[in-house]
């Protein structure tokens, strides 16, 4: 068995240039995260600067409306607003004590860029964040509030000018920098030792979720339900429970506008294992093998790849891979903003809209963990042309 | 079928050449930019005006590996409807029409691995080729791509970069077949002004511990790079960008840069001799 693989998934396929770097990273990750200083100084950034354990909220006004018991899993409360601190912390903390000099990433939606950020100044790393120029545009906010940060932001005009040509333009950056760079990778996805990282450090969500229903409610949930298209938030949440097979996972992606190649993002529906950014995944290519790109109004989940674990998951069986169109994702933001008084981010939506959409998934006397990754402030100026559009 | 002899050998080239006392050079394009009729005639001007070896890129969406010059070519190439199965077409037609270097084939890895490996290294050992580099493909994956060429007894080329060392190097260095790709610089593929001194030392450093033959790519344009990178060691060297560049500028009518790429291609197989020739007296 190869090192970083989940069945046929994964892997390293990277320039030359790149190996060292990698191997490098690996041996660190394996020697300095297990220690207890390590750990004591994670975990206490998470709960002190983080906001550690996020609470698991029992959405009432939702559950009567669907017909089962809704649990929101409240990343949205990590400071940053979504999930992404968790790895961002982990991974900074790493680089500096690799005694790297700088950070370099890519965001879409621009909240790993911003918790890129973060923890490049907690540990005191100047970041560098490359994003696509139509994603710039769409996360305007957030591209200010990376520039506030002191984040450099590199716009990114290659290709389509979205998430896929922006983490290949931080790849080539990465090959001239690597002695001195560490790329924070924001997913769970590219080339071993990545997915395995971003997992380690996102499984926090699963360990809380697991104390916390079991408190709650006594038991372990019936289904966990979680957006993605890398799917950090969703491998973070699904881990602890992978081997506990009386719970379903639901992985939900971006259907976009319609299940048509070029107007969605659902790779689990159109694409097949291909290579790309340092890992075989499952991808949404054309019949000879070029990546397309993918299309969703949610710039988060915007990327025609899915990493190696949460490929291995669904095309095992074990995940079961679903998706949302663009139209119910804006009807789930509307729902969430008057049930529960909450205003989810897009990506979130998508999960929120498949709960609302396949009520049939879920028996009555069912506990569902819905991961509310995020935030939706970020999005207010999409959701607002959308409802302006429909009228 | 056609059949190639002996003297398609990556190895007989370098042991012909040596005999002539030249460096290699090999000329790197990505097929179909910006359409196939000016491909196959710039192929032709570099094989005539002093390319020994052809890198045949068959073109790919993310080519996380190449600068901005090559990643338009990709671009171009593929909005012009380029194919892989296009591409092994008209390297077909090359060799029909009298080509007679060696040819690499070069992509990234998802179009080997979408068409199938064995199935890719057969179609291209039909239409002609001799070796494959696929640049996203690390070492430590290679075994069976490594595995479907030796079926079909194409090389498959693996790179050194600056970057690698120690043992790993010994490892890339004890499985070469046909040559070593050393990549001059840390970056991706793209024309420099200035050769580093650091990738003078690489090469003499690899040159000491292996007598593979050493192909010296990436930032290389000039003259004065190639008869250095020779000179040092290398038995030859690659461009690519600096080509691509040339007719970049006359996108309307390409053809137009090829007296200008000729001239090129004559000036780097120069460098070659030149640096071959220093070689020798350095000893």
């Amino acid at each position: 068995m190869k090192k970083g693989r989940f069945g046929i998934f994964g892997g390293q396929y990277v320039s030359e240039l790149l190996m060292p770097v990698l191997i490098e990273l690996e041996e660190a990750f394996d020697r300095i995260c297990p220690t207890e200083d390590f750990q004591r100084r994670f975990r206490g950034l998470l709960r002190d600067y983080g906001g550690r354990p996020t609470p698991l909220y029992y959405a009432q006004n939702l559950s009567g409306l669907v017909g089962f018991r809704v649990y929101l899993k409240r990343e949205d409360l990590l400071c940053g607003g979504s999930h992404k601190l968790n790895n961002s912390l982990g991974q900074a903390l790493l680089a500096s004590r690799m005694n790297k000099k700088r950070i370099i990433t890519e965001t879409a939606a621009g909240q790993h860029g911003v918790s890129a950020a973060m923890a490049g100044n907690i540990v005191g790393l100047e970041t560098e964040i490359f994003m696509g120029v139509k994603d710039m545009e769409r996360q305007e906010s957030n591209v200010k509030r990376m520039r506030l940060l002191g984040g450099r932001v590199t716009p990114v005009t290659t290709g389509y000018g979205l998430l896929k040509d922006a983490v290949s333009d931080t790849l080539r950056e990465w090959t001239t920098s690597s002695r001195t760079t560490h790329y924070l990778m924001g997913s769970a996805v590219g080339p071993h030792p990545f997915p395995m990282i971003v997992a380690t450090f996102q499984s926090v969500i699963g360990e809380e979720i697991k104390a916390q229903v079991l408190e709650k409610d006594g038991g372990l949930p019936d289904a966990i339900v979680a957006c993605g298209s890398g799917g950090s938030n969703a491998v973070g949440a699904f881990r602890p429970f992978i081997e506990e097979k009386d719970v379903r996972l639901y992985f939900i992606e971006g259907g976009g506008e319609s299940l048509d190649a070029d107007n969605c993002a659902a790779a689990f529906a159109l694409g097949r294992p291909g290579v790309l950014h340092g890992a075989v995944m499952q991808i949404l290519q054309d019949e000879h093998g070029q990546i397309k790109p993918s299309r969703t109004r949610a710039s988060g989940l915007n990327y025609p790849g899915r990493g190696p674990e949460i490929s291995h998951l669904c095309q095992t069986g074990r995940v079961k891979a679903g998706y949302a169109f663009d139209r119910d994702v804006f009807e789930a933001v509307r729902v969430m903003c008057r049930t529960e008084g909450l205003i989810p981010a897009l990506e979130t939506a998508h999960a929120i809209a498949y709960v609302l959409k396949n009520k049939e998934d879920f028996d009555r006397d069912d506990v569902v963990v819905i991961n509310y990754s995020g935030r939706g402030d970020k999005d207010l100026d999409l959701i607002f042309r959308h409802s302006e559009d429909k009228q | 079928m056609i059949s190639y002899s002996d003297t398609l050998k990556i190895s007989s080239k370098f042991d012909e050449l040596k005999k002539r006392g030249e460096g290699a050079y090999m000329a790197h394009v990505y097929y179909g930019d910006p359409n196939e009729e000016f491909s196959i005639r710039l192929i032709r001007t570099l094989a005539e005006n002093g390319a020994d070896l052809i890198e045949f890129g068959i073109p790919f969406s993310d080519p996380t590996a190449d600068g901005p010059a090559f990643q338009a070519a990709c671009e171009r190439s593929l909005r012009g409807g380029m194919t892989p199965k296009r591409c092994i077409e008209g390297l077909e037609r090359l060799r029909r029409e009298g080509l007679k270097a060696p040819v690499v084939v070069t992509t990234y890895y998802n179009i080997p691995y979408s068409m199938g490996l064995e199935r890719f290294m057969a179609e291209i050992k039909e239409a002609g080729a001799q070796a494959v580099i696929v640049p996203d493909l690390s070492f430590e994956e290679a075994d069976e791509l490594v595995r479907a060429g030796g079926k079909q007894g194409l090389d498959v080329i693996f790179q050194i970069a600056p970057t690698t060392e120690g043992a790993r190097l010994n490892r890339i260095i004890d499985a070469a077949s046909g040559f070593l790709y050393v990549i001059n610089v840390e970056g991706v593929t793209g024309t420099k002004k200035e050769l580093q001194r650091s990738t003078l030392e690489l090469i003499r450093g690899v040159r000491s511990r292996t007598g593979i033959p050493l192909m010296a790519g990436f930032g290389v344009s000039k003259k004065e790079h190639v008869v250095d990178l020779v000179s040092s060691g290398a038995d030859g060297v690659v461009t690519g960008s600096a080509i691509a560049e040339i007719y970049s500028r006359k996108l309307d009518g390409p053809e137009d840069a090829l007296p200008e790429i000729a001239r090129f291609a004559r000036e780097i197989k120069a460098g070659c001799v030149e640096g071959f020739a220093r070689r020798s007296l350095n000893r």
